[in-house]
């Protein structure tokens, strides 16, 4: 379908891509890729598994070059002498650190050691909201223990931009809520700029005020949180037997026998005006949940 | 103040919040000169984002509900009448319910009717 957006606006970026392309031997991961973060905002990168998130974020770090294009990340070039990653908070995918035998607190004192706005009592808060002990080996925690961790590092230091890749992977319920509210106070307090990847969309629902789809390294939809609620809706309506649909950019079908459930994109005003037109009577027209938006989106794409 | 909200509520989160303190004030449980919650502590509480607390107040305050402290926080206005309040309420109230009985195919006049039955029994 066309006329999905994929352009938003904002003074300043917090992240930008300007045609950013990588290949892994004949596979493209990320494919000519224009994604805008506006300065402190909370963007949600969703797609599914090879979509290319974990790609985008690397690249940003500047752990890999492009094959083409270029990025910046809080003003500052991606690239590999890595000045980047001074403003960069990151939780990466995986759950190894490659120092099994080194103790927590030691791998906190690294980071804090070469991390010049690391700040200890801040630290100091998150170790105790997450409840991390210290004293353990990295080699000995678990999957939720080890996230717990690269949390606190991330955010320890203030960066001006969060990279989080799957940041509540592993954790388990409580955890998972007290983590988000810790990101909630960390953005009101410092303002930072946020890409989140993850599966788990609903958890971003209420937080997200950006959202880019990704499939084969490419924005399906790139909009605002307040776009998507106010264009993609779900519409009821019924229709008599002889009815003849109207051409609208219809998303997902539902029903039949008289009654029906379509979600369109487009402005509310303008389906509803097509779908009376064409004999349909509209009894509702609604918003959509993020989870349910992305995976419409998702499948929109796969007809 | 007690701030709930409803994901499966077709109103944006902002405006939620916002009929969440007209509510409080309707009620008489945020006085005048009454602080409301830091936008911190409310986007906290909820597991959401600050700048749609933010939003909420800010358009409170356009409307002469609230007033900004800058430095300090944010507090019920004098021009808060609990009356007026409680009849935004009733107006958004109405026509969550007439949208409802809309999408189940009745018509208002029917609504009331049912409401009516629904009360006396």
């Amino acid at each position: 379908m066309d006329g999905l957006p994929t352009r938003v606006t904002a003074p300043v970026w917090g992240i930008e891509t300007i045609g950013l392309s990588r290949t892994y031997g004949r596979t493209t991961a990320v494919d000519d890729l224009d994604l805008t973060v506006p300065e402190g905002a909370i963007y949600l990168l969703a797609g599914q598994n090879g979509a290319g998130k974990t790609t985008v974020m690397r690249l940003l770090l500047g752990l890999m070059r492009p094959d083409g294009g270029e990025s910046r990340v809080a003003g500052v070039r991606s690239g590999p002498r890595g000045d980047v990653r001074a403003h960069i908070g990151y939780v990466p995918e995986t759950h190894e650190l490659p120092y099994g035998r080194m103790r927590v607190g030691h791998l906190m004192d690294h980071e804090a050691s070469y991390r010049r706005t690391w700040n200890h009592e801040y630290a100091g808060h998150l170790v105790r909201e997450l409840d991390i002990d210290r004293s353990r080996r990295l080699g000995a925690l678990s999957k939720g223990e080890m996230r717990r961790v690269q949390l606190v590092v991330a955010l320890s230091h203030r960066p001006r931009v969060l990279l989080l890749d799957e940041p509540t992977d592993g954790l388990d319920p409580l955890v998972r809520d007290t983590v988000l509210r810790l990101l909630v106070e960390h953005v009101s307090d410092t303002g930072t700029t946020v890409l989140v990847a993850t599966h788990v969309v609903h958890e971003m629902d209420r937080l997200a005020d950006h959202v880019g789809v990704l499939r084969g390294g490419r924005l399906l939809a790139q909009t605002t949180r307040d776009e998507l609620r106010a264009k993609l809706r779900r519409y009821r309506f019924q229709a008599p037997a002889d009815w003849r649909p109207p051409e609208v950019p219809v998303a997902h079908r539902n029903g039949g026998a008289g009654e029906y459930e379509w979600t369109v994109w487009g402005d509310e005003s303008s389906v509803v005006a097509h779908l009376t037109q064409s004999g349909a009577s509209v009894t509702a027209a609604s918003p959509l949940e993020l989870n349910d938006a992305v995976l419409t989106l998702l499948r929109m794409e796969n007809r | 103040m007690f701030v709930s909200l409803d994901s499966a509520d077709p109103r944006p989160i902002y405006v939620q919040i916002m009929d969440e303190v007209r509510r409080a004030i309707a009620l008489g449980a945020l006085a005048p000169d009454a602080a409301l919650p830091s936008v911190r502590q409310l986007a906290a509480d909820l597991r959401i984002n600050p700048n749609t607390v933010q939003q909420a107040y800010r358009e409170l305050e356009r409307e002469g509900i609230v007033y900004v402290q800058r430095g300090q926080g944010t507090y019920v206005a004098d021009g808060a009448v609990p009356q007026r309040e409680r009849a935004r309420l009733l107006k958004a109230v109405a026509a969550r319910a007439i949208r409802d009985a809309s999408r189940h195919g009745f018509t208002v006049d029917e609504l009331i009717e049912g409401l009516r039955e629904e009360e006396s029994t």
